[in-house]
């Protein structure tokens, strides 16, 4: 058990909700519809909460015809409080955390679904944007320009500014007509 | 027009009372829902008194407003389901339930 994992089962059932939704589980499996005809919630909403248990790992789902079946974790459940909170001391420091967070907020911001939805202005967000990008690339790999343009056009129309900004944040290097992820 | 406006008024009191037993009640996440729908009516409250009153405007205007907004949501729930992405799926459907409720009460009140 580590820290993130007890925060994550924590947080998840701090909500009335989801332990109602629990509650009702206890009773046996069930359905997404049928949990939000008994609970009076949109069967959307339901299935939000539901991906949030199974997340946190309290309940797994199965697929029967039409529907996904979701059951309890038992092994889950039968951990006690004692397990939860005994976890093996982790996690970078605080500063490390407060950038990861940060970074987060910001792919949350600027990407959907992989794609970037704006250049962001501000360089700091920028940059994050740009490593992103620059993951799509394997380290010490030569990349044609054309290869290159098609990589981060996925990503975003205008692939001229990015591969060009890329080269001057030093996040690639340029030879000719060949590209490398140099960070 | 002013049936209609009370309505909204009265949609969005009743999403402030639920978000508000929602939170007490510990359904933090639900209360966020309630919020998506008080934030539709209150656009559309916003959009339905602009467009009602600028040159031009009229119900034509509101009803076009209402349809770009179902497409651009819809288009963005059929997005979310591509990527099996649960909470926006969640959020879409709760905006075009809300939108859906409003469109009927404005064309119900545009003919009166």
């Amino acid at each position: 058990m580590t820290q993130e994992n007890a925060l994550r089962i924590f947080k998840c059932l701090s909500d009335a909700s989801r332990l109602n939704i629990m509650q009702a589980l206890t009773q046996g499996d069930t359905y997404t519809e049928l949990l939000a005809e008994r609970l009076d919630l949109n069967p959307s909403t339901v299935s939000f909460h539901m991906k949030k248990l199974e997340e946190a790992g309290l309940v797994s789902s199965r697929k029967e015809q039409y529907y996904t079946v979701y059951s309890l974790r038992r092994e889950a459940l039968d951990q006690t409080l004692g397990a939860l909170v005994a976890y093996a001391p982790e996690l970078p420091d605080e500063q490390q955390k407060r950038e990861a967070e940060y970074r987060r907020k910001v792919l949350q911001s600027f990407f959907e679904y992989g794609k970037l939805r704006a250049i962001p202005v501000q360089r700091k967000k920028k940059l994050i944007c740009y490593e992103e990008i620059a993951a799509k690339l394997e380290p010490g790999r030569v990349y044609e320009e054309k290869e290159l343009n098609a990589i981060i056009a996925a990503v975003h129309e205008d692939y001229c500014t990015i591969r060009r900004d890329m080269i001057g944040e030093g996040i690639l290097r340029r030879d000719g007509n060949r590209y490398e992820r140099i960070k | 027009m002013n049936d209609y406006y009370c309505w909204l008024d009265g949609r969005i009191e009743a999403c402030r009372a639920e978000i508000a037993a929602l939170e007490a009640a510990g359904r933090r996440d639900d209360a966020d829902f309630a919020k998506v729908r008080a934030n539709i009516y209150d656009v559309c409250r916003t959009v339905s008194r602009v467009q009602m009153n600028r040159p031009g405007g009229g119900s034509a205007a509101v009803g076009a407003l209402f349809a770009r907004f179902g497409n651009e949501w819809g288009a963005a729930l059929e997005k979310a389901k591509d990527h099996g992405d649960v909470k926006a799926v969640a959020v879409e459907e709760t905006k075009l339930a809300a939108l859906s409720e409003v469109r009927a009460r404005f064309e119900e009140a545009a003919k009166s």
